[in-house]
């Protein structure tokens, strides 16, 4: 059996699926922030809130991270029409995604949370900190060491997951490789090279995001 | 709305639509299942290979660095879809299960061979020089010092990570797998309402993940302790 491969036709595309990779990109970074909202308000209602509160956390933690994302889209996109909300594709993606974020980010966060030891803030209070100076200094970097990895973690994720937007007609990346592929009829070599194109896209995600915990807050985060 | 719901419930819970879903759900469970079980077996074999020291398995080595870096960094539905355009021309006739079941084998492979090899790392230094100390072969210090040793902190993000593979499964569905999440669309496409249909769809995934997130939880705590 033979096959040759040909990288020339799908090549010819680079530009076109560097644009895919952009908007790939750009859902991963709106997800990612607006998780992080949701994720500090949730990590403060477990950690700190009322009953109920935290009811709603947990409730709202367990549900969206044991479920696929792809059905909690699907839902959003065919069942809301039925209550008058038409979601464009794009943005019932980000939603969805943004709610599962959200989810994940609220756990990341409330480890971080309760990885802040009791004795030290006393220690810091036996220093003469003020409230302001022991949050700056003591609760605040503990918390960024711990939860450093695990979140530049759960962005890669997040890029990798940002794919399923294709299966809604968005063309990022992966959307506009189904584009190339039904045209040209190299699909073999189109998804590699889009794989290939992910690997480095969050090669280096995972490099930019280590050097700044290393500049910022540093952490010895390792970037393979 | 809710009458449109009340008005289909019956129907929908019928003995047929519920048989239907059963091995819509099946399917789920065996590519989740085999995926993860063939995952295991060869991530344990890939994080012992990280393990060895010999130079002459120096280019096993990088091959299978490359390979774990690579496929924990491309989205799963791209691994389906060069499976499925590999596969098709070099085995006509493959079931669209098999190559769904590939796929995450492909995946778990990957993913677990880190969990695993953090596991192996996990073992203090002290414990391989006494195994070498008391002259140890590679393959027994592996079964008998570092293995042991190693599971409790394999286990749990294990779990965890089984969890992600169920979920994950849902995108095979593109292919036309008849899993829970094509179970959905079939159901709504056949008239029922969304929120009937993919309602239903995320309450079986949530009965299938849900147990085994608990037992994660539950086994981090439980080993942390010990």
């Amino acid at each position: 059996m033979e096959y040759t491969f040909q990288f020339a036709a799908v090549f010819r595309e680079l530009p076109y699926l560097l644009g895919g990779a952009a908007l790939t990109l750009g859902i991963a970074f709106t997800s990612f922030w607006g998780g992080a909202v949701i994720g500090v308000l949730g990590a403060v209602a477990k950690v700190n809130g009322k009953r109920v509160a935290r009811r709603i956390a947990s409730a709202y933690v367990v549900f969206f991270t044991n479920t696929p994302a792809l059905v909690q889209i699907f839902l959003l996109y065919y069942a809301l029409p039925d209550v008058g909300i038409l979601l464009d594709p794009l943005v019932a993606v980000v939603v969805g995604l943004t709610l599962n974020s959200g989810a994940y980010l609220t756990e990341i966060l409330r480890a971080g949370v309760i990885s802040v030891r009791r004795s030290e803030i006393e220690a810091a209070t036996a220093l003469n900190m003020s409230r302001f100076q022991i949050l700056l200094y003591v609760i605040l970097p503990h918390i960024a060491k711990t939860i450093y990895a695990p979140l530049s973690n759960f962005f890669v994720w997040l890029v990798l997951g940002s794919s399923l937007a294709a299966l809604f007609g968005v063309e990022e990346l992966t959307g506009r490789a189904i584009n190339i592929s039904t045209e040209n009829l190299r699909s073999i070599e189109t998804f590699l090279v889009v794989a290939v194109i992910y690997a480095l896209l969050t090669l280096i995600a995972s490099a930019t995001l280590a050097l700044v915990g290393r500049w910022a807050f540093r952490v010895d985060a390792k970037v393979l | 709305m809710f009458e449109r719901l009340v008005q289909e419930a019956p129907q929908f819970f019928g003995y047929h639509n519920l048989v239907f879903i059963g091995q819509a759900m099946g399917r789920t469970l065996w590519m989740t299942l085999i995926g993860c079980g063939v995952g295991f077996v060869c991530g344990l074999f890939i994080a012992i290979i990280r393990q060895t020291q010999t130079r002459i398995l120096m280019p096993v080595r990088l091959l299978v660095i490359v390979y774990v870096e690579f496929f924990r960094r491309i989205p799963f539905l791209v691994i389906l879809f060069i499976v499925l355009f590999a596969i098709e021309p070099l085995i006509p006739g493959t079931s669209l299960l098999g190559i769904a079941t590939v796929s995450v084998c492909l995946l778990s492979t990957a993913f677990l061979s880190e969990v695993i090899r953090s596991g192996l790392e996990s073992v203090p230094r002290q414990q391989i020089e006494g195994a070498a100390t008391l002259n140890f072969s590679f393959i027994q210090m592996m079964s008998m010092v570092i293995l042991p040793q190693s599971w409790r902190v394999i286990l749990p993000p294990a779990a965890a990570f089984i969890v992600m593979f169920i979920k994950d499964t849902s995108l095979a569905s593109q292919l036309g797998v008849i899993e829970l999440t094509f179970a959905g669309k079939m159901l709504v496409n056949r008239g029922f309402s969304p929120i009937l249909g993919f309602g239903a769809i995320l309450l079986c995934y949530f009965m299938l993940s849900y147990p085994l997130s608990r037992f994660a939880a539950y086994l981090e705590k439980r080993l942390e302790s010990s």
